[in-house]
Formats: C-alpha cells, sequence, structure tokens
C-alpha cells in the first residue's frame, strides 16, 4: 500500500492486542477521524484502537489527525473495500 | 484565573471588537424578537441559548475590561470577570451556535449575533477553552496542508479507486478523475469523502469539463473552531494550489460553511483579489443543464422532493434559486418548504456542532422547527446540499421516524441522467 501509512514502516502484527475495536464502517469523512478522536481517551496510554472504515477519505485523514495530536498509527491497511487502522494512544 | 489570562482575554476583547461590534452591544433593545428566530431557543426553552444572551455574555467581560462605568462600579453594569463560571456558560452558548444568522435577520437591529459569538470562541481560545474536536479536525487539516507529499500517494490511489467506479457509471473507460492538471478550466475542491467527488466527477465528465480535483478538502474546521488564522490557512491550501495550477474558477462542494469561507471571507482575510471565481458546484451543475451541456430526464426520482436552504449557502450565501432550479429539472413533483430561502430554518447542524459529542441533545432538540416542516411538506425525497445539514436531518430522520430519504442535490442530478452504469445509489 502506497503513501502515508506505509511510511509509518510499521505492517500490521497479530502480536499487537488491540484494546477497542471501532466500526466505522458507512461513516462519511471527516466521521471516521472524529470517532477515533472521541474513543482514544477510551483506551489506557500504549493501548490500541482498531478502527475499520470504508470511506477512503479515512487513508489520510486518520493518520493526519494522529500526527497533528501526537499519537500514532501503527498500521493503516486497505483490504478490499475496507480501511483497517491501528492506532496506538500515545499520551 | 490568572492575571496572564486575564490579560489574554483582555487583548482578544480589544483587538476583536471592531465598532460595528460594540455598536451592537450597545444597541440591543433586549425585545427578545430574536428568541423566536432561533431555533435552538425554540427547541429547547433554555435561555442560555437565546441569541441577545449568547451577546450578553460578551458584553459582561467587555464592560468589564473597555467601558468605564463598568470598571468603576461592575455591579451596576453587568461587569463581570471571565471566570470559569462566565467561560462554561460562554462556551455552551457559541460552541452551540450554529451560526445560521436566522436571528440577525428577524432582529430590528440587524445585529448579527454569529459575529459577536465568533469574538466569544476567541475569547474561549485565548482562556484554552476553545472546543477540542474542532481544534483537532483543523489541526489535521493544517498538517496535511503542510505535508501534502506524505499524503499524495493515498489520496491519489482513493481517487483511482473512484475514477473505477465512474468508468462503470458513465460507461467510458476513459473516464479520469484528473489531479494536478495545469491550466485546468476548473479546480474541484471536494469534501474528504468519495460521496462527494463521485457524483461531481459524473457530471464533469458528461458536460466534458476540462477539470482537475485538489489534493485539499474544502471543509474548514479552524473556521468552527473560532480561529480565523487557523481557517485562513486551510483555505490557502487550495487558493494557493488553484493558483499554482491557473485554474479559472475553484468549484467547492455541497458544504455550506466552505462555500462562505471561500467565497466571501477569505479575500476579506487575506486582503488579497483572487485570479478565479468561486462558485458552489449547484451553481455550476444549473449552469450545465441549462446550457444543455448534461442530460437529466424526469422520472427517474421517485416521490414528492423538497429542498431543505442551507443557512450558508443561501440566507448567508445568497444562493437561493439556482439549487431550485436544478432540483425542478429532476422532477415534477417539488414542494418548497415553508418558510423558506433567508427565512428558511436552520436544521440545528451547522457551526460544527455534529462533530460535537456532548451537544448532541441540544442539537437534536434544536432541530424540531425543521422537524416540522418537514412533516408539513410530504416529501419522501429531502435534497439537501450541506453535509452538516445532511448528518442533522439524518439523525432527525431517525428519530422522528420521518420515513425521508436525505440525499445529496448531486448525487440525484447523477441518478436522473440517463447513464449506462446507472444502478442503485452508492453510500
Ligand atoms: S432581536 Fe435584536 S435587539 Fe431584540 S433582543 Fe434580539 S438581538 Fe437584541
Ligand atoms: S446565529 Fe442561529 S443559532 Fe446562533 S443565536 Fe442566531 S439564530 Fe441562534
Amino acid at each position: 500500500m502506497p503513501g502515508a501509512a506505509r511510511e509509518e514502516g510499521i505492517a500490521m502484527s497479530e502480536e499487537i492486542k488491540v484494546d477497542l475495536e471501532l466500526d466505522l464502517k458507512g461513516l462519511l469523512c471527516p466521521l471516521p477521524m472524529v470517532k477515533v478522536s472521541q474513543n482514544i481517551g477510551n483506551v489506557p496510554v500504549g493501548g490500541v484502537i482498531r478502527a475499520v472504515a470504508t470511506d477512503p477519505g479515512s487513508m489520510a485523514d486518520i493518520p493526519a489527525w494522529a500526527k497533528s495530536t501526537g499519537n500514532e498509527v501503527l498500521s493503516a491497511e486497505k483490504q478490499g473495500n475496507e480501511f483497517v487502522f491501528l492506532v496506538k494512544r500515545v499520551k | 484565573m490568572d492575571a496572564h489570562t486575564i490579560e489574554t482575554i483582555a487583548g482578544v476583547i480589544d483587538k476583536k471588537m471592531t465598532r460595528q461590534l460594540k455598536q451592537y452591544l450597545d444597541v440591543c433593545a433586549r425585545c427578545a424578537i430574536c428568541k423566536d428566530a432561533c431555533h435552538q431557543y425554540v427547541g429547547t426553552g433554555d435561555f442560555k441559548y437565546l441569541p441577545a444572551r449568547r451577546a450578553e455574555l460578551i458584553r459582561h467581560v467587555y464592560k468589564k475590561y473597555f467601558d468605564s462605568a463598568g470598571r468603576f462600579v461592575p455591579a451596576l453594569y453587568e461587569a463581570r470577570d471571565p471566570d470559569d463560571n462566565l467561560l462554561d456558560e460562554l462556551y455552551e452558548s457559541c460552541y452551540a451556535c450554529t451560526g445560521c444568522r436566522r436571528c440577525m435577520y428577524y432582529c430590528p437591529f440587524s445585529i448579527d449575533t454569529q459575529w459577536i459569538v465568533a469574538v466569544g470562541k476567541a475569547i474561549l481560545i485565548a482562556a484554552g477553552r476553545g472546543q477540542e474536536m474542532l481544534g483537532q479536525l483543523a489541526d489535521a487539516a493544517i498538517f496535511k496542508g503542510e505535508n501534502v507529499e506524505m499524503f499524495r500517494d493515498v489520496l491519489v490511489s482513493g481517487f483511482k479507486d473512484i475514477e473505477a467506479e465512474v468508468r462503470e457509471i458513465t460507461g467510458d473507460p476513459e473516464a479520469t478523475i484528473p489531479v494536478d492538471k495545469h491550466g485546468a478550466d476548473i479546480l474541484y475542491v471536494a469534501l474528504a469523502g468519495a460521496h462527494s467527488i463521485r457524483p461531481a466527477a459524473v457530471i464533469f465528465h458528461e458536460a466534458k469539463v476540462d477539470w482537475t480535483i485538489s489534493l485539499f478538502e474544502a471543509a474548514n474546521y479552524g473556521y468552527f473552531f473560532g480561529d480565523a488564522e487557523k481557517a485562513k490557512l486551510i483555505a490557502k491550501r487550495f487558493m494557493e494550489e488553484a493558483k499554482r495550477l491557473g485554474v479559472k474558477e475553484v468549484v467547492v462542494p455541497e458544504c455550506g460553511h466552505a462555500y462562505r469561507v471561500a467565497d466571501i471571507f477569505y479575500e476579506a482575510w487575506t486582503q488579497e483579489e483572487l485570479p478565479f471565481k468561486v462558485s458552489h458546484i449547484l451553481e455550476v451543475v444549473d449552469r450545465f443543464i441549462k446550457e444543455g451541456r448534461i442530460t437529466v430526464e424526469k422520472g427517474r426520482i421517485q416521490g414528492r422532493v423538497t429542498y431543505h436552504d442551507p443557512c450558508q449557502i443561501a440566507r448567508n450565501g445568497g444562493i437561493f434559486e439556482q439549487p431550485r432550479d436544478v432540483v425542478k429539472a429532476l422532477t415534477d413533483d417539488f414542494v418548497d418548504l415553508v418558510p423558506n430561502r433567508a427565512e428558511q430554518w436552520c436544521c440545528g447542524g451547522g457551526g460544527g456542532i455534529v462533530a460535537i459529542e456532548e451537544m448532541r441533545d441540544v442539537r437534536l432538540k434544536s432541530g424540531s422547527k425543521k422537524v416540522e416542516q418537514l412533516r408539513a411538506s410530504g416529501a419522501s425525497v429531502l435534497a439537501c446540499p450541506c453535509e452538516n445539514c445532511r448528518l442533522q436531518i439524518e439523525d432527525l430522520n431517525q428519530l422522528h421516524g420521518l420515513g425521508l430519504q436525505v440525499r445529496q442535490v448531486i448525487d440525484l442530478v447523477v441518478e436522473a441522467m440517463p447513464l449506462p452504469g446507472n444502478t442503485a445509489p452508492r453510500a
């Protein structure tokens, strides 16, 4: 997968423990980013959200939100028609 | 509150409080006519959402620091320090305000409460109390603007996926979504979602327009947040892109505030005359239909259709007729909401409130007038050219069981076009 998310350099790993699953399918941008932001406080620092969106705009939105808020996108992958994110709460 | 914060707040008031604004604060007759104009007050009956009350809070702080009578006899002149209680009240009244300016329309002195609320937001930001979600959305947009190369590949790859759908709908394997096309006539600045790009791309393709898509989205959360500098930076991303590409027209999508920021505020903020015109997509689609550049057929849209005037496009943007003409070209069964155009009720979803979870309750209550209007229309389809309005009205639709289809106007246009791949509506 090209671009921003791949530049994070961390591929999705089965060993990563997911603290919260978010189903963001069908939500239009920027709502997937809004939902991730609203839920990041629901995982502990160091905790991980796995979010699944269908709007391609989320592939830029969620990494940009993470960068500007100091959180970390561990991986962002296109799987068929879905975009799957692992987002780590850093602070 | 510490002395430094108070000093910062006083500085903000001093800077923002123009002659016109001071006059607004002075002339308000407390007649409360505005209470019946504000959907939020009408829907909640809560005093804090009364337009004149929102201004009153700013007046309290202003009097405290910039009015000699208020400075020396604060109790008499209701002058108040911007303490935490006042900031709490200010937060709720300012970030809930949808900026619809319906109160201004009915106020005998045309007091622009939205403008006064903008000062309130600036005070909150100076006190570190700006609305967090809106601030984050604004910062993410600015980050994207400053690091466009980091996002180029994912954006272009997203455009390619949408392009494949456009080819399917138009039946043209050569249909494209051009990126970075120098000298194109139109730069289309969409919203971040595919839904805002796909139908526009179909229409541009069918109208044989020389166009290109922006790498940036038109939505401007800096404006909702209340930070003019952030708002300017967000809009600047695509204004500079348009200049670099040498386009003749920047077209903004079905989004109310994006239109107002791009067409009305940007030049005022930057004091710069733009070398291209700015249009709303429905002005352009109306042109295409009237010039015969795209074909739409009546009968493809089933059911009675009505139209909601988003406040930022209609009352505050002056676009009333072109969207109606577009919708009327698609159906013989069109009915207007009552009231409409400049008097249209705000749906309750503007000003960024749809992104503020803690205000969900007031948002939904404040849609009561819109629900009444929609019910009375007997329509089964609502054409609505603003994303925030659609999100709000879809929530109202679910909550009140209105049984409406809430649709983007350009989706209805594409549905009415005789195209080979025109099937069911897409998400
Ligand atoms: S209608 Fe105008 S003058 Fe009357 S209370 Fe409202 S803001 Fe003040
Ligand atoms: S601008 Fe709209 S929401 Fe804000 S106070 Fe006026 S009528 Fe109410």
